[in-house]
């Protein structure tokens, strides 16, 4: 009873053990670099994609592993046993739709992510290969979506793949070969939902973990770009370290993105269609809603006939992706502040004007099809 | 206390210069040597057993100035510095930053002249090592891709269900398919058949009776010009989606793909829309009972030309 009343200098068991280990990794040393980042002209809301990027593909690791528990990759077992998942695991409606809007909501950041680095001018120099690796993830996250979209084997990815894998088959020179590849035949079939399968779960994670740690060590080798306006006095008297004020915006950011996602699942639980077969029969084949303006796109006059297919499908997807690619070796400008920009950012409006337009009016399209 | 750089250096007679790297023992990580710069007559390297006390700024040796002098150059080719090599738990025990702290080139590198050829020599055996792998890995991988094509014919069904000329209608039917390992399993499948007048049928044959070929060119089946029936692929040749007969507001009853728009009449003609090429008919046999039979042959979708891939 006396001894409680002093004030215990002895270290606790837990410690003990974090002095064992940071005396042979450097623990604390570790932590105070990943953490004492300064944040150039201070924390803000507008940072948080990244990080809550991350937070996602990490729920998609945990319930895309839960999935793999119950579902089989075979043409005979695959519908059913993620009929299986929804209907008669116990919250396995739950992990399937959160997977499912998990991936939508990974595109919705990326685009958030993308935009904020153009907008903010990152991409310039010395932040170059950060951009460029980000354009590689972006491709990969892409990839996911595609890959994922056929796993259940129902009409939905059946005809989604289908029409996927002939846009691809359409690239000059090796196209035949990378349709054929991809489906592991000349038609969809158990070989093409192997493939995907393996695709999905462990080239692309072990894809995306790569670039996303190269990513990340060349953000922190460049350091954050900081505000596109401010003397440099200024920034420096808002400047703090990612933490706690930044790690406090990313956290609520991704509670957020948690919380959306969870109501989704909740309110549009994943329903299949009728299983896979080669015949549509009263369905409507149609992309994700991210595929949509693509979709829309190939329906237009102008990307008629065989050369025009490859022009909408191929050329025209694959010269914006090279733009971008391009872009930090294009706009050697050092200027960063988007309103004195103006190319970047009429560019930036109608990008996204035309994916918005083309998107609705594919969803408008939907009523004259019935 | 250890050496710090920059610190002044004393022998028993007369300060000789300062200290501008240290050298430590990589097992130890204890420093073994400092490096000493004559004040502009090169530099000397003098073991710590020479030092007699190291204060803040000075360091004291126990010898004269003109044995130091006699030692032998420092020759910085024979050590490399601690950013050059992984040396863990160093910073822990050693405080003389800012500045170079060198350890040893070990004596068996020192003999190791082709540094470089052993860096190609390592290179060429990780890519020999890929080489007849990669070969290997490609043919496993592409096993499945091209499958020879089958010519056998199917039944499916009665044209006693066709009511009227020129109209496109549906026929649905099951395909046996026996995937590699897999069991047998049935996919379902349709084609459109239709009962053409004369007009139609010229526009979907144009006078000319319709041969089919086998992948080795060798004719499997011909199409008479005056047989009514046309059996067309259900597989639109615009990206491969499922079209369906329906009324359009202009065109009247049409071929229509939901997918990306194309319009076809009853003859497969393309009226409207973005797909490359006519419906593809198939070879078709209709019995005098009305039993139909095709050959299920699929055609790339996208391209203007018919290339069959089944």
């Amino acid at each position: 009873m006396a001894q409680s009343s002093l004030p215990s200098t002895e270290p606790t068991v837990i410690e003990k053990v974090v002095a064992f280990v940071d005396e042979r990794i450097g623990l604390k040393q570790m932590q105070a670099k990943m953490l004492n980042e300064p944040v150039p002209g201070g924390s803000r809301w507008a940072y948080v994609f990244g990080s809550v990027l991350l937070f996602i593909f990490i729920m998609q690791a945990v319930t895309g592993i839960l999935l793999m528990f119950y579902y089989v990759p075979t043409a005979d077992h695959a519908y059913a046993s993620t009929q299986y998942i929804i209907h008669d695991v116990d919250y396995g409606w739950f992990l399937l739709s959160y997977h499912f809007w998990g991936s939508t909501a990974m595109v919705v950041c990326v685009f958030a992510h993308m935009s904020q680095v153009f907008l903010w001018g990152a991409y310039k120099p010395p932040r170059e290969m950060i951009w460029l690796v980000g354009l590689a993830l972006f491709g990969i996250v892409m990839g996911f979506g595609f890959t994922g979209y056929l796993l259940p084997w129902d009409q939905r990815a059946y005809w989604a793949t289908t029409v996927g894998v002939e846009i691809m088959d359409k690239t000059p020179l090796v196209g035949d070969f990378m349709a054929r590849f991809l489906k592991g035949g000349p038609t969809p079939g158990q070989m093409t939902l192997s493939r995907f399968f393996v695709i999905h779960v462990m080239i692309l994670p072990a894809a995306l973990m790569g670039l996303a740690g190269l990513h990340l060590f060349l953000f922190r080798a460049a350091g954050p770009a900081g505000p596109f306006r401010g003397t440099p006095e200024e920034i420096r008297a808002k400047t703090d370290y990612f933490f706690p004020r930044q790690v406090w915006k990313d956290i609520v950011g991704m509670a957020v993105v948690f919380a959306s996602i969870c109501a989704l699942a909740f309110w549009e639980p994943v329903v299949l269609l009728e299983e896979a077969t080669p015949d549509p029969g009263e369905y409507h084949p149609e992309p994700e809603w991210y595929f949509l303006f693509l979709f829309q796109l190939l329906r237009l006059k102008v990307f008629a006939g065989e050369f025009g297919q490859f022009l909408g499908a191929i050329a025209l997807p694959g010269a914006f992706m090279a733009l971008l690619a391009a872009l930090p070796f294009i706009d050697r400008d050092p200027e960063r502040n988007i309103f004195k920009r103006p190319i970047a950012l009429i560019s930036w409006i109608a990008v996204m004007t035309a994916i918005l337009l083309f998107t609705v009016s594919a969803i408008i399209n939907r009523e004259f099809l019935d | 206390m250890q050496p710090q750089l920059k610190s002044k250096v004393r022998c028993t007679d007369r300060e000789i210069g300062e200290v501008t790297k240290v050298i430590v023992d990589p097992l130890s990580h204890q420093i073994s040597h400092i490096v000493v710069s004559m004040n502009g007559s090169g530099e000397r390297q003098v073991a710590m057993a020479l030092v007699q006390t190291v204060t803040d700024s000075t360091v004291q040796l126990r010898n004269t100035s003109s044995e130091i002098v006699a030692l032998p150059p420092f020759n910085r080719a024979e050590y490399v510095s601690t950013h050059e090599v992984e040396i863990a738990h160093l910073e822990d025990k050693l405080h003389v930053t800012p500045g170079e702290v060198l350890v040893p080139f070990p004596e068996l590198e020192k003999n190791v002249k082709r540094r470089t050829f052993f860096m190609n020599f390592t290179h060429a055996i990780g890519f020999l090592i890929g080489l007849p792998i990669a070969f290997p890995i490609l043919r496993y991988l592409m096993k499945p891709m091209y499958a020879p094509f089958d010519n056998g014919w199917l039944k499916i069904g009665n044209v006693g269900k066709i009511k009227s000329d020129d109209i496109g209608v549906q026929f649905k039917y099951r395909k046996k398919v026996k995937e590699a390992y897999l069991p047998e399993a049935e996919v379902e499948k349709n084609i459109w058949i239709l009962k053409a007048t004369p007009a139609v049928l010229e526009k979907v044959y144009q006078g000319k009776d319709m041969e089919f070929r086998d992948a080795t060119g060798k004719p499997v089946w011909t199409n008479k010009k005056d047989i009514p029936y046309v059996a067309f692929s259900g597989k639109c040749p615009h990206l491969g989606c499922g079209y369906k007969w329906r009324k359009h507001k202009v065109l009247g009853q049409v071929f229509l793909c939901p997918c990306h728009l194309s319009i076809y009449d009853a003859s497969g003609k393309v009226l409207d829309g973005p797909a490359p090429r006519p419906l593809d008919a198939l070879p078709i046999k209709v019995s005098a009972s009305g039993e139909v039979e095709i050959i299920d042959m699929e055609f790339k979708a996208g391209t203007k030309s018919q290339i069959r891939i089944v």
